[in-house]
């Protein structure tokens, strides 16, 4: 990567920072400072659109490690956020605080996805989507079928508001707050993942796996692993969602989900959470342009009705996700990097 | 005993048909090495194309299906050469998330083009059932079955025997070895395409003969993926037997399982088959043994 001028490093420590430069630093506080103020000046919905947004970024975090770092392929990251959605909703009404149903909710989804990703000690490449697959189909007939005081059965469970002493978060920009803090959390942990042992493990595994082994990398612990992380953050992002939205049925967590998640890093590109946060920008924008153009939509198409812009939107995704992988594999991360790249040694020309 | 009889050939001819569509998964497979997740969508697109030519324009049967066929040929062409034409020689990873790509591209394409409202379909089949002896065999059902070992025999046939079915599974094997050796891995990629799709066409016409069309018929492309996985994703013949095992495994389960399981079992069983054959062998039953390992 092309650093800044006048960054020299004399120690590990100090290359490992993220933060290099005054500027840098100036830039960040100020993005947070920004993110923070948000809510207090921008809509009601603005401030729906960008909790969800935070939320579904978690989520993509996570599959960044599964799918970005580690190669496997997991297209039911959405059931396992849902896992985490109904096992905080179930918390939540045995009157558990938050700061223990969250960490929960993680651990109930990294736990039973170990159970899909089992497979990949015998086998790998889309054998293993496949596992995922079942996960994702067998999830929603699995939970309605359970006796309905377990997990509600078909009609959903309501999930308890957060108290933090004695103060429900119960406004729009509380919930803001609220997400804004966990995907602060989760962002230092996913881009820390990346530069760890575990996170070279997995990228090793990604590249060669051959090379892996003889390396000493165990690869079917290291797989498994893989996406036991991920699914960590899909259980977190589970719990924050059912928080937020305060009611989980299973259609909340379906394949389309699944395979949006998947579309986003994709466009974002898979090397590192930058892509995540990226595509998970470019596509809450791409679907809110929709939003916002959908009463002219619907004269257009006026035999359509209801769930037209969840079809146009999907039309839209799936066509950037080809375009992404025909044109530019790498995602918008890449062009992000290139384009810094280009700012830093303006006026000289860079490719 | 007559009940158990029953309900077994019940399974097995809705296994049989389900298998026809998972030799449309297996086609592709067989001759380009992608597994194409959006087959349901394809199936769904082959659906609606019918009903579009045939109660959508009131054309009788006999033309509009043909009509919807050669629409279905062109759809897949138009996939290959935009596409999959351009991944050739990419890791599997990409094509596989090209599928998943076009899974979402076409589901929601359906639903510009012809809406979310559910139709009718148009009764291609003859509907109603053939008694003999004790049994009840549904017309539609059986012609299904017999249709699909007619079509698994003489794509067997095709790829065992002939020329082009021999170079379709050079494909299969490996693209750069296949290039090497001087065979158009571009044409065969088209071929196979024009082949699911098509096959998918015909098992539309097969499931949903008299019934009804809406987007969820695309679940059905999700149903028949474990009989592909299980009969192993390189042979034609073995969704045949794949598609009796998982069939009969269904109706039995829906019969003398779900009324204590709220009917999750028969719903699950196909998908807990298919984890345990990634588990246990995961080339299939009569699939290719060299698949990648660790």
């Amino acid at each position: 990567m092309l650093l800044p001028t006048s960054v020299r490093f004399s120690t590990y420590a100090t290359e490992g920072r993220y933060v290099h430069t005054r500027p840098q630093a100036v830039w960040l506080a100020g993005f947070l400072l920004a993110l923070t103020i948000l809510p207090q000046v921008a809509s009601l919905y603005a401030t729906g659109v960008l909790t969800v947004m935070f939320i579904t970024l978690m989520a993509v975090y996570g599959l960044q490690v599964t799918v970005g770092t580690a190669g496997q392929i997991n297209v039911a990251q959405s059931a396992f956020m849902g896992i985490g959605a109904f096992t905080a909703a179930k918390l939540s009404g045995m009157d558990v605080p938050f700061w223990l149903a969250i960490p929960a909710a993680g651990l109930a989804a990294a736990v039973l996805s170990i159970i899909f990703a089992l497979p990949a000690i015998r086998v790998k490449g889309f054998y293993l989507a496949l596992t995922t697959l079942a996960a994702q189909v067998m999830f929603p007939i699995i939970v309605i079928a359970l006796p309905a005081d377990w997990l509600g059965g078909p009609s959903g469970m309501a999930v308890e508001p957060i108290a933090i002493a004695g103060r429900m978060l119960a406004s729009p920009a509380d919930m803001y707050y609220f997400t804004l803090a966990g995907v602060v959390v989760c962002s230092v942990c996913a881009f820390n993942l990346q530069r760890n042992r575990f996170g070279r493990a997995l990228r090793t595994v990604r590249d060669n796996e051959l090379a892996a082994e003889v390396t000493g990398v165990n690869v079917a612990y290291y797989k498994v692993m893989s996406f036991f992380a991920g699914s960590l953050f899909a259980g977190v992002a589970g719990a924050f969602f059912a928080y937020y939205i305060r009611y989980v049925t299973t259609e909340n967590f379906n394949l389309l989900l699944s395979i949006w998640y998947l579309g986003m890093l994709i466009v974002g590109g898979l090397a590192s959470p930058l892509g995540a946060i990226l595509g998970t920008v470019f596509v809450t924008a791409i679907q809110e342009v929709f939003h916002a153009l959908g009463d002219s939509l619907l004269a257009a198409f006026p035999n359509i009705g209801g769930g037209l812009v969840f079809a146009t939107s999907n039309v839209i995704l799936g066509l950037c996700i080809l375009l992404a992988l025909i044109f530019e594999p790498r995602g918008l991360a890449h062009r992000w990097g290139v384009l810094k790249a280009a700012y830093r040694i303006w006026p000289f020309p860079h490719s | 005993m007559i009940d158990l009889t029953q309900v077994a050939i019940n399974g097995l001819l809705v296994g049989l048909v389900y298998g026809l569509v998972a030799v449309s998964f297996i086609v592709i497979y067989r001759s380009s090495r992608i597994v194409n997740l959006a087959q349901g969508e394809i199936v769904l697109v082959g659906a609606l194309l019918i009903w579009t030519f045939t109660l959508g324009v009131k054309l009788p049967w006999a033309a509009g299906v043909p009509l919807a066929l050669a629409c279905c040929v062109g759809l897949s062409f138009f996939l290959e050469r935009s596409i999959f034409r351009p991944l050739i020689g990419q890791p599997p990873f990409t094509v596989f998330m090209a599928s998943v790509a076009l899974l979402i591209l076409l589901r929601g394409m359906a639903q510009l083009v012809w809406g979310a409202e559910t139709r009718p379909f148009p009764a291609i089949l003859p509907s109603g059932a053939w008694t003999i002896g004790p049994f009840i065999l549904t017309k539609r059902l059986l012609i299904g079955a017999v249709m699909t070992i007619v079509l698994v025999e003489l794509l067997h046939w095709f790829f065992m025997r002939t020329r082009q079915g021999m170079r379709l599974a050079a494909v299969a094997e490996d693209h750069y070895t296949a290039l090497s050796m001087g065979i158009s891995v571009r044409q065969a990629v088209a071929v196979a395409w024009i082949m699911g799709g098509v096959l998918g066409a015909v098992g539309a016409v097969v499931l949903l003969s008299g019934q009804i069309v809406s987007l969820s018929a695309a679940s059905i492309g999700l149903r028949a993926l474990p009989i592909a996985l299980l009969g192993g994703m390189e042979s034609v013949r073995g969704a045949l037997v794949a598609g009796a095992i998982v069939g009969v495994g269904e109706a039995m389960a829906s019969v003398y399982a779900d009324p204590f399981t709220k009917g999750v079992s028969s719903q699950v069983l196909p998908f807990a088959i298919m984890i345990c054959v990634l588990l246990f062998r995961p080339q299939g039953l009569f699939g290719w043994k060299v698949i990648e390992r660790l």
